[in-house]
């Protein structure tokens, strides 16, 4: 064997090494989903099931914990998304003094521990709660709490992106609005928004998916309820059985779904842009040989 | 139709003046051009004009009204930007018309107002086409139709000129006037190209430093510049420095390193003045065996240029970075000197300038 030879085995094996890293356990807790052994494992293979994936469907915790996830999440975009923006567009109009101090108090909620937001998201809310006169009930309720302490840094998350997308926004266009008579209003929903639209979709997405898979604030500020995750955890310290292994493959399969869909559209998007392109410079090799040709009539 | 007043206009920023006590009228239906190099304050009373920033003293006035406070969105300017800032991701019907949109005017009416506006511009039945699918005169164009959708009684450009490439500027000048006369509106427009501005204006503003140096005409401009700065900004010319030794009639009299040299004094000058004189390439030329006097001095050839229709000859003149140029038709008259020989010019002192020392723009 030459010694390209062997460097391309290496080469070879190192890949396979990544991958079975990366995708190992996936492929493992999949498998053991469709076992009948009643701890999740793949040896011995004792029998092909599906009947986790209808004890998954029958276990109530993790059904509502589940719901309560997903309301969590739709909580968490809907108050993290405007309040990012409305930093963002902050963060672009204040003086260049100010800017830097500015940037460092808003995004400061991403380096501060999650624990830490849960706990004192929690004892904010009771202590505001006594001192403004407000009954126990609202002040701490669960998905109030964990909507709010998710929003504290999630919303962070979201302004990094939406400043990431404001920093490439022409003002002139701003202007250009104004000028054409246009309120500020309609400024920011007619040129400012279209051109944020990509950004605002991912910052949905991040914002639902953080929220979804958080543990460190949830697990504080939901109090005595549960999200998906709290509940997983939970049920981890009883010792699990392989419903686990078919929740997870349920959750691959809707993540694979949503990617795939995503890069269907994108392809269709970028084949459309690349098709209008071609079609501007046919017209334009075509104008300027009829140029051309008129040139030499007229000569 | 509406005339635009800048009285006593005064714009500062902190401490920097960016446009110093401007006064001037601009005629409705007028093409006037702001004519200075970057930096001079044009842009800046473009944006008074438009709206985006108030002047700190004296008043902007449209059609007699007062537009202190009143925003942009509220004038009757509309204002094509250096960047044209047309909107991607709308077509360009949809941009023509956002003017139309925003003031609430229905579909099928904004629809047939964009089309109308697209066969002005010659570019019709392409309102469906993205804006990235146009060529650069093609956007330009959209960018003056976006401009005129909203019926602007004076319409402000901004360099709008300066992205394209030589051939498009000089066919886009043609057809920019072309569409001011046939809307019949007020433009101002914002240039550092004296081309532009000679070729397409009714009147223009020479601007330097915040200060307006000289409003007229092209020819006003070109024949009888105001200040040092307007003989040296526009055109090409030649600038001799010396001190008044006599001043009589229309002329004054300068003493320079060539000699007494005699030339038109508009401006009052002064026996004991510092000033320049000014001449032009085009008026100068070779003397005749023999001439004498104070519109003929001695100076040495230093290269020539052959242009076809022009011979342009370079003399050694008092500052050594900048030499004379003397521009000679190409007849059976002209004829060719080598380097190092002593050359004997004239001028007709009609059309020499003799004007205060002051800033000189540089090349």
């Amino acid at each position: 064997m030459s010694s390209n030879q062997i460097r391309a085995w290496v080469v070879r094996g190192y890949i396979l090494l990544f991958f079975l890293y990366l995708f190992g356990p996936l492929m493992i807790m999949s498998a053991s989903a469709f076992n009948t052994s009643s701890y999740p494992t793949i040896t011995p293979w004792e029998g092909t099931t599906l009947n986790w994936f209808v004890e998954l469907g029958q276990n109530d915790r993790i059904v509502s914990g589940f719901i309560n996830s997903l309301w969590i999440g739709a909580g968490v975009v809907a108050l993290s998304v405007p309040t990012a923006l409305a930093g963002a567009i902050m963060l672009m109009q204040v003086s260049e003094k100010v800017r830097p101090i500015y940037y460092t108090i808003v995004v400061s909620p991403v380096l501060v521990p999650g624990v830490i937001i849960g706990i004192s998201t929690v004892i904010f809310w009771e202590r505001f709660g006594s001192i403004v006169g407000l009954d126990y009930e609202t002040t701490n309720n669960p998905f109030f709490l964990t909507i709010v302490g998710q929003s504290t840094f999630i919303s962070a998350y979201c302004m990094l992106v939406f400043i990431a997308r404001l920093q490439r926004f022409d003002q002139t266009q701003e202007e250009a609005a104004l000028d054409l008579g246009a309120t500020h209003v309609q400024v920011f929903w007619k040129v400012l928004i279209p051109f944020l639209r990509p950004a605002i979709l991912s910052s949905v997405v991040l914002a639902f998916l953080t929220s979804f898979e958080n543990y460190n604030t949830t697990v504080f500020t939901m109090v005595a309820r549960g999200t998906l995750t709290t509940e997983l955890a939970g049920l981890a310290r009883f010792g699990v059985n392989p419903s686990i292994s078919a929740l997870a493959v349920v959750i691959m399969g809707f993540t694979l779904i949503g990617a795939v869909i995503y890069e269907i559209k994108k392809r269709r998007e970028e084949a459309i842009v690349e098709a209008s392109k071609k079609r501007a410079a046919m017209k334009r090799m075509k104008d300027t040989e009829a140029a051309a040709q008129q040139a030499a009539a007229a000569a | 139709m509406s005339s635009v007043e800048l009285d006593q206009v005064t714009i500062r920023f902190g401490d920097f003046v960016a446009v110093d006590n401007c006064n001037l009228t601009i005629e409705s239906g007028e093409f006037f051009s702001f004519l200075g190099p970057s930096g001079c304050g044009k842009t800046t009373i473009l944006r008074a004009v438009s709206g985006f920033n108030d002047p700190t003293e004296g008043s902007v006035r449209i059609g007699g009204k007062d537009m202190r406070g009143i925003g942009p969105n509220n004038r009757p300017t509309a204002l094509i930007f250096q960047n044209l800032a047309l909107f991607p991701l709308m077509s360009v019907a949809d941009n023509i018309a956002f003017g139309l949109e925003v003031r609430g005017i229905p579909y099928n009416e904004r629809r047939r107002r964009a089309e109308e506006l697209l066969n002005l511009i010659a570019l019709p039945g392409q309102g469906d086409k993205m804006v990235s699918e146009l060529s650069g005169g093609q956007r330009q164009r959209v960018a003056i139709a976006r401009a005129l959708a909203v019926e602007p009684e004076v319409l402000l450009l901004d360099e709008p000129l300066s992205a394209l490439d030589l051939k498009l500027r000089q066919h886009m000048r043609t057809e920019l006037r072309a569409i001011q006369q046939r809307v019949g509106i007020t433009f101002i427009y914002i240039t550092h190209d004296q081309g532009e501005a000679l070729t397409m204006s009714d009147r223009i503003a020479v601007m330097s430093a915040g200060i307006v140096q000289q409003v007229g005409n092209g020819s006003e401009i070109y024949n009888n510049p105001a200040t040092a700065f307007v003989a040296s900004f526009v055109g090409e010319n030649n600038a001799i420095s010396g001190k008044v030794s006599r001043a009589e009639g229309n002329y004054a009299v300068l003493d320079t390193s060539f000699g007494p040299l005699r030339g038109i004094n508009n401006r009052g000058l002064k026996e004991g003045d510092a000033a320049y004189l000014f001449i032009r390439p085009e008026v100068l030329r070779p003397a005749e065996e023999g001439a004498s006097g104070d519109t003929t001095f001695e100076t040495e050839a230093i290269k020539e240029e052959f242009e076809g229709s022009f011979l342009h000859v370079f003399l050694k003149s008092d500052n050594e970075d900048k030499p004379f140029k003397m521009a000679l038709v190409n007849d059976a008259n002209v004829t060719r000197r080598s380097p190092g020989t002593s050359v004997k010019v004239t001028f007709d002192p009609d059309r020499a300038v003799a004007l205060p020392v002051g800033e000189l723009a540089d090349e």
